[in-house]
């Protein structure tokens, strides 16, 4: 029977084990940069009340009055989530923008929710597309107006970023308030044009350095560069955890479905649908 | 208790990953190479349930005559052609020719032909702009107009004063400007990363 002595003399020796077969990846220095970066950070934004407060960024105070007007004049309103996307193959900090604009979605769709405005979320990528709808849930819950949900609606415009430029021109109109925020490319002007147009009130909003001009000559309000996150985190994303939980709730269901139907197809001699939606 | 489940969950996952990619090691990296086959499973099923709402609205709309029934039938007719040459039998998948003369000989010049009209679309912008602040606007545009004659196609010596001038202006003041908006993103990228991943922001309802 193992004694004390030798459990721990075990341990240390799976410990020194697994380090000796590991290195450093980018080399001391900069593993050591990285990590006191990364404590500094934490220990910096994980004190309470570390809330940055600021000026009414992008003017997103106005936002319940002009969807009340919007709602006195018969008018709808419209968000775009941008043209990255959160699972599509675009850079983390793009993808990261999608994300920093689902608080923005969710104040627009709180205020839209208590107006009685009809809302619609367009998006090119489809796991934004469950984000937004978890997202709208959260807010006709937060704001106990289920019966007002059928008003709003997510819809998935195809993949690529010419899609969302083309979609957005292709089904211009004018709206009551209308919203981009998130990661733009070059087809930024386009997809800003074809969503904002004639809205009566518009917000554009990116953290893309090369595509700052955009917003700035597009909306009445406008959050550019670091804005986008301070905007986010000044909001207070009400219900985070549980979008998450919403989404991921429902990607787990589709996974498990594709696998099994995946499965019967391979299983009865039809194509690899596997290796056709991943590209392999 | 479901927040602490998921939170835990995002900082084991986001640890794993960031580990990875400070360390090599072949046990960390198989996680970390599981944690992001997961994750393509899961695009992967959100992409086809996204593509199917998508065929599923279209579908409604040209049964109930709503919306442009043109632009529906346009759509599900090239979402057919696309998956019939990537699934038909004795298909090389999305490497297939017949997937990829579609791509090149059809979406690219599409979107060609919309980024072409981008020239358009900015100087209507500008309109808007002078619209919406003059002030602002009125500066981009001189810069613009700057940028414009830097660039200004001139032979000899003047051409060269011309060309050096641009090279500086793209060097130092829009390189500082753009190293301003990187440093500001990233640190506001790394808070609001740290923030998701601590679950620190409010679930107050």
């Amino acid at each position: 029977m193992p004694n004390l002595g030798e459990l721990a003399a075990y341990l240390v020796g799976l410990v020194t084990g697994a380090i000796g077969a590991s290195s450093m990846r980018l080399g001391a220095a900069s593993t050591v940069a990285t990590l006191v970066v990364l404590l500094a950070l934490l220990s910096l934004i994980a004190r309470p009340g570390a809330r940055w407060t600021a000026a009414d960024l992008g003017g997103l105070s106005r936002v319940g009055r002009v969807m009340a007007l919007a709602a006195e004049s018969g008018a709808d309103a419209t968000v775009s989530l941008g043209s990255a996307g959160i699972g599509r193959a675009a850079s983390a900090i793009d993808r990261f923008q999608t994300l920093a604009a689902l608080p923005l979605l969710g104040h627009v769709a709180d205020a839209a929710a208590r107006a009685g405005v009809p809302l619609r979320v367009t998006t090119n990528d489809a796991v934004a597309a469950l984000f937004a709808r978890a997202t709208l849930a959260g807010a006709h819950q937060r704001t106990a107006t289920p019966e007002r949900a059928s008003a709003a609606a997510v819809e998935y415009v195809g993949e690529g970023r010419p899609a969302a430029a083309a979609f957005a021109l292709a089904t211009a109109q004018p709206h009551g308030v209308a919203m981009v925020a998130g990661s733009l490319g070059e087809e930024a002007m386009l997809l800003l044009d074809g969503v904002l147009g004639d809205a009566e009130w518009s917000l554009a909003a990116t953290a893309s350095a090369s595509q700052t001009a955009g917003p700035l000559l597009s909306g009445d309000g406008t959050l550019t560069g670091p804005e986008l996150f301070q905007a986010a985190g000044d909001l207070g994303p009400a219900g985070h955890a549980r979008t998450a939980v919403l989404a991921a709730n429902q990607l787990i269901w589709a996974a498990v479905g594709i696998l099994l139907a995946g499965s019967l197809i391979t299983w009865a001699g039809g194509p690899q649908v596997a290796a056709f939606l991943t590209g392999r | 208790m479901r927040r602490t489940i998921l939170a835990g969950i995002v900082l084991v996952t986001g640890l794993v990953v960031l580990l990875d990619l400070l360390i090599v090691n072949p046990s960390l990296g198989d996680a970390a190479g599981a944690v992001n086959e997961l994750l393509v499973l899961l695009a992967a099923a959100a992409a086809v349930g996204g593509g199917a709402t998508l065929v599923a609205h279209h579908a409604r709309n040209l049964a109930a005559g709503d919306g442009d029934s043109i632009g529906s039938v346009v759509l599900l007719l090239g979402m057919a052609a696309v998956l019939v040459a990537g699934l038909r039998p004795g298909s090389s998948g999305s490497a297939d020719p017949a997937v990829l003369w579609l791509i090149a000989a059809l979406l690219a010049p599409i979107a060609a032909s919309l980024f072409a009209l981008l020239f358009i679309f900015v100087l209507g912008a500008i309109r808007r702009g002078f619209v919406l602040r003059v002030r602002e606007t009125s500066l981009m545009a001189a810069a613009a107009a700057v940028v414009i004659v830097l660039l200004l196609p001139l032979g000899g010596q003047a051409g060269d004063w011309l060309a050096a001038g641009a090279g500086w202006v793209r060097d130092v003041p829009l390189a500082g400007v753009f190293r301003g908006l990187l440093i500001g993103i990233g640190i506001l990228v790394a808070v609001g990363a740290a923030r998701s991943l601590l679950a620190l922001d409010r679930d107050d309802d």
